[in-house]
């Protein structure tokens, strides 16, 4: 070992090897392909110590010049890359969670969460070029209620019941629309109920 | 196999919660048994170990009259019994004088095992180094040396070489304080020569001390802490390779997966590429107005044939969007 340099000259920090090392930094963990060093029997003492100072002090080097470092209130903190070398779990990977009910439902309906654009309540009206509500005052599902000139369709309106009229036929079916999707909700809490899943 | 149980309340519900199988693991817990005969200086070299482990390791001193290779489900009851799942085992025969058995568990069942002999001539006990020790639960370095710990087809020593990286593994960190980098375990491989006997793996521990260089990067030296133990290779039982793949497996969550067509330059900007479908400026929505509406009963056979075009134009860049 070279330690004993003068102080005075700045002593030498790199490692030279035929081989360079093998570095997996998460594990703090080096490895030197090179062949073992060593001299004779009575001196493996001192061997083994030159060959673990190398192997450290490039270790440390690498640590030292690759990985971020931060100086917190705690101390001085590396941060570590991920561990690459493979290492065996101790116990099997847990299986996959079971869906729930409704997952199931949506799954079999194909029904998809909705989107951030399909949960605001403001859309883009392009005839007029304005931002309006879907539903409401203004509502956009209202579109055509109020138009005091309405293209009539023969064909229906021959086929109209008798006492009814042309007029309010666009409010008329969307209220019919909210009532129909309440029934149909009162119709599945019943079923739930039934079934026990509440 | 222990009987399931199920909880009975919230403690036991914990404990079971802590022992089940996890994403990202709990770190592995070493446990240290020795047979009915187990030689002076093995048990110290096992305590010793122990010693370097000890927040993570058990060590347990009454006898147990095991042959791991003959028949390990004595292993496995103790592996499941106290959630461990690196064994170390020590016995010492008149056959295989001071002979350390490295078992690793794979959910309580014997992944592999290697016996391992200690030399008695080369072994220094932890104390009888009389130096200043590293604080207790220290993440070590680790350094392999020596062409044997490299080679490509698996034996002794990568089986080794991977045995003792698990048990010094640890807690798994992310960060770690400068200061923690105390030590350093070395493991360290002559290389294989003619004759037959096999190299034996030397472990020294070394107190790493750092002096100014006059430089960023400090110069490092070693000074031995101990223990310090030689070990020549025994039997070993490989793991079974569907088990392995078993036990390699990483969970998905674990890794993020890169978004597609998403990418960031040099400067930092984020970089997005996007299909769109050809634009066809007939079907612009203009301004609504009702004179200006198609009457329903005028078809005129012109418009039918632009029509047509439309859709077979539409097609491909519809593709085109799935793609």
């Amino acid at each position: 070992m070279d330690s004993s340099a003068e102080t005075k000259k700045p002593l030498p920090i790199t490692v030279h090897k035929p081989t360079a090392y093998n570095f997996d930094l998460g594990l703090l963990l080096a490895s030197d392909p090179n062949p073992l060093v060593l001299t004779c029997r009575e001196n493996l003492e001192d061997d083994l110590a030159a060959t673990a100072r190398d192997g450290a002090q490039a270790l440390l080097n690498q640590l030292l010049s690759t990985c971020p470092i931060a100086s917190t209130p705690n101390g001085v903190l590396l941060s570590l890359p991920a561990i690459e070398t493979p290492l065996p779990r101790e116990k099997p990977l847990p299986p996959p969670k079971a869906q729930t009910t409704w997952e199931r439902f949506a799954a079999k309906k194909g029904i998809k969460p909705k989107t951030a654009e399909e949960r605001k309540k403001l859309v883009y009206d392009e005839a007029t070029g304005e931002w309006v509500p879907k539903w409401g005052y203004k509502g956009k599902n209202k579109e055509g209620e109020g138009d005091w000139i309405v293209e009539v369709d023969e064909k229906k309106e021959r086929e109209r019941k008798e006492g009814t009229e042309q007029r309010g036929d666009a409010r008329r079916e969307r209220k019919e629309k909210i009532k129909r999707n309440e029934r149909m909700q009162r119709a599945n809490e019943r079923k739930g109920r039934k079934n026990g899943q509440r | 196999m222990l009987r399931q149980v199920k909880p009975r309340n919230a403690r036991s519900k914990r404990a079971l919660d802590k022992k089940a199988p996890k994403p990202t693991e709990n770190p592995k817990t070493t446990l240290f048994l020795r047979f009915t005969t187990c030689s002076q200086i093995l048990q110290d070299a096992l305590t010793d170990l122990h010693q370097l482990r000890i927040p993570l390791a058990k060590k347990f001193s009454k006898k147990n009259a095991v042959h791991p290779f003959e028949d390990a489900t004595s292993l496995e009851f103790f592996s499941e019994k106290n959630d461990a799942s690196i064994l170390l085992f020590g016995s010492s025969s008149k056959k295989r004088p001071h002979s350390i058995t490295m078992t690793r568990t794979f959910g309580y069942k014997v992944l592999d095992m290697l016996e391992l002999s200690l030399e008695p001539e080369g072994f220094r006990r932890l104390a009888q180094f009389k130096n200043k020790k590293c604080a207790v639960g220290l993440k070590p370095m680790l350094l392999f040396s020596g062409t044997p710990f490299e080679s490509p087809v698996p034996n002794e020593y990568t089986m080794a070489k991977s045995m003792f990286t698990d048990f010094f593994k640890g807690e798994p960190a992310d960060k770690v304080d400068v200061e923690g980098l105390q030590y350093i375990v070395s493991f360290s491989a002559a290389e294989e020569s003619g004759s037959d006997a096999k190299p034996t793996i030397h472990l020294r521990v070394y107190l790493i001390r750092t002096k100014r260089s006059g430089q960023k990067l400090p110069r490092v030296e070693v000074e031995e802490m101990g223990p310090r133990m030689d070990f020549r290779v025994g039997r070993m039982k490989e793991a079974e390779e569907s088990m392995m793949k078993e036990a390699l497996r990483k969970s998905r969550t674990s890794t993020e997966r890169p978004k597609k067509n998403i990418s960031t330059d040099v400067v930092g900007d984020k970089m997005g590429r996007i299909h769109l479908g050809k634009q066809d400026l007939k079907e612009l929505q203009t301004r609504k107005m009702k004179g200006l509406k198609r009457s329903r009963d005028v078809v005129d056979s012109e418009e039918e044939n632009d029509m047509e075009d439309v859709v077979s134009e539409e097609e491909p860049a519809k593709k085109t969007k799935k793609a």
